[in-house]
């Protein structure tokens, strides 16, 4: 229990420099490292602990970015910054890159080497699976992102 | 003459701002409340057409035939959050204490000003990021090293390119054919447990996050020639990824 516990906690630690390895790329505000770290860390031990529990990747995903996009209306309140400025890092960790990886080599494999009719019907099967996933996640961080900051923005704009 | 040659620095300004944004990765509709309410500090009525290369604008007034309409051309995305966030509240406090044309100027030389991170702690912190995208892709330590110095060196090719004007999509191409060779080098000598990983995440750095991210709220908000424009070139920084990749697995005999 306290290893997976432990795992979890490395990932999510992980998840959360990657967020801000990639704000400090896009030139974040100093003052907005630690929620940077803080809504990438959290996004990410949503996603890996319902991966634990069998949750698909592609819904945990959409729950751990909807997270982020939730937390970052009044955060934006807190600490006088526009929602998109911390927002955006903490979703780059959630990119399918590995399911990218697979894709590509499936249809490389497809494409160049195998003649083998049989092992060619596998690599199809091994493209479409990967393919979609990855065309899900990235919806699904699409979606999850962008909804909280267009439906909670009309009711919560800042009052001059 | 003296009041004419007022409204067109106003215009100016204003569109030298809405250019700031959209260089520094802004959604158009941030850009439209930003312009709104520094219109509205200044006492003008702005209507404005933006797209991806250049900005149209004119400043009116409601009751007067007095209008100037200018247009920008807007330089090369180059991501600063830093620029959208102050631009963001020096609008707000424009809005509040009515400011005029020589405060809201002065305020955007100084943002503009803003230093960035120093060259050495972006790499190093993407180049952690990469090694942390291993960890989360389940590539034990090992591999992270071979991530990290993969995305280190890709991004400081990558950084020369852009100080050399090459294409961006050339640079791009560059930074993933490089980085996930040196990747690749890594699953040839069989470093860590999962050498595959590492390969995946050497390209990472150089996904086009903030352009797709752009283009969904763009077109949730109507915006949907700056949506596809956005998208389209986000799809085609991918395209380039992929093939920087996989040409070096043909090379590397990978498949």
């Amino acid at each position: 229990m306290t290893d997976i516990l432990l795992k979890l906690l490395e990932v999510s630690i992980w998840s959360g420099i990657a967020a801000l390895g990639f704000g400090i790329l896009f030139n974040i505000p100093k003052t907005t490292i630690i929620t940077v770290f803080a809504l990438g860390f959290l996004a990410g031990i949503i996603k890996f602990t319902l991966i634990h529990f069998g949750v698909s990747i592609i819904l945990a995903t959409f729950l751990g970015v909807l997270l982020v996009g939730c937390l970052g209306i009044p955060i934006a309140h807190r600490i006088h910054h526009p929602p998109v400025v911390f927002c955006i890092p903490p979703c780059i960790p959630m990119i399918p890159g590995y399911f990218a990886y697979e894709t590509i080599l499936a249809i490389m494999n497809f494409l160049i080497l195998e003649e083998d009719a049989s092992k060619k019907a596998a690599l199809i099967i091994d493209m479409v699976s990967n393919g979609f996933t990855m065309v899900f996640i990235l919806i699904s961080i699409a979606i999850g992102i962008s909804l909280p900051l267009i439906l909670l923005r009309k009711s919560t704009v800042k009052k001059v | 003459m003296d009041a004419s040659k007022e409204l067109i620095n106003e215009t100016n300004l204003l569109l030298d701002i809405a250019s700031l944004l959209m260089v520094s990765g802004a959604n158009t509709n941030r850009v439209n409340l930003s312009i709104k309410r520094f219109a509205d500090s200044i006492g003008y009525n702005a209507s404005f057409f933006i797209s991806q290369k250049s900005l149209i604008m004119t400043l009116y007034k409601e009751d007067s035939a007095v209008s100037c309409t200018r247009v920008k051309n807007i330089p090369g995305l180059a991501l600063n959050f830093t620029i959208i966030s102050a631009i963001s509240k020096a609008s707000w406090k424009a809005l509040a204490n009515n400011w005029d044309y020589n405060q809201i100027s002065e305020e955007i030389t100084r943002i503009k000003q803003v230093k960035r991170y120093p060259q050495i702690l972006v790499t190093i912190a993407v180049s952690l990021a990469g090694a942390g995208f291993c960890n989360i892709f389940k590539g034990d330590y090992l591999n992270m090293l071979v991530a990290f110095v993969s995305t280190f060196i890709g991004l400081l090719v990558v950084q020369w390119s852009h100080r050399r004007n090459y294409n961006v999509y050339l640079r791009i191409f560059i930074g993933s054919l490089i980085a996930s060779s040196l990747a690749a080098i890594g699953v040839k000598l069989n470093i860590g447990e999962k050498p595959a990983t590492a390969l995946a995440t050497s390209v990472l750095y150089l996904v086009p996050g903030v352009p797709l991210i752009n283009s969904f709220t763009d077109f949730l908000d109507n915006n949907i020639i700056n949506g596809l424009v956005r998208f389209t070139t986000g799809s085609m920084m991918v395209l380039a990824i992929a093939l920087g990749l996989f040409i070096s697995m043909l090379i590397f005999n990978l498949i």
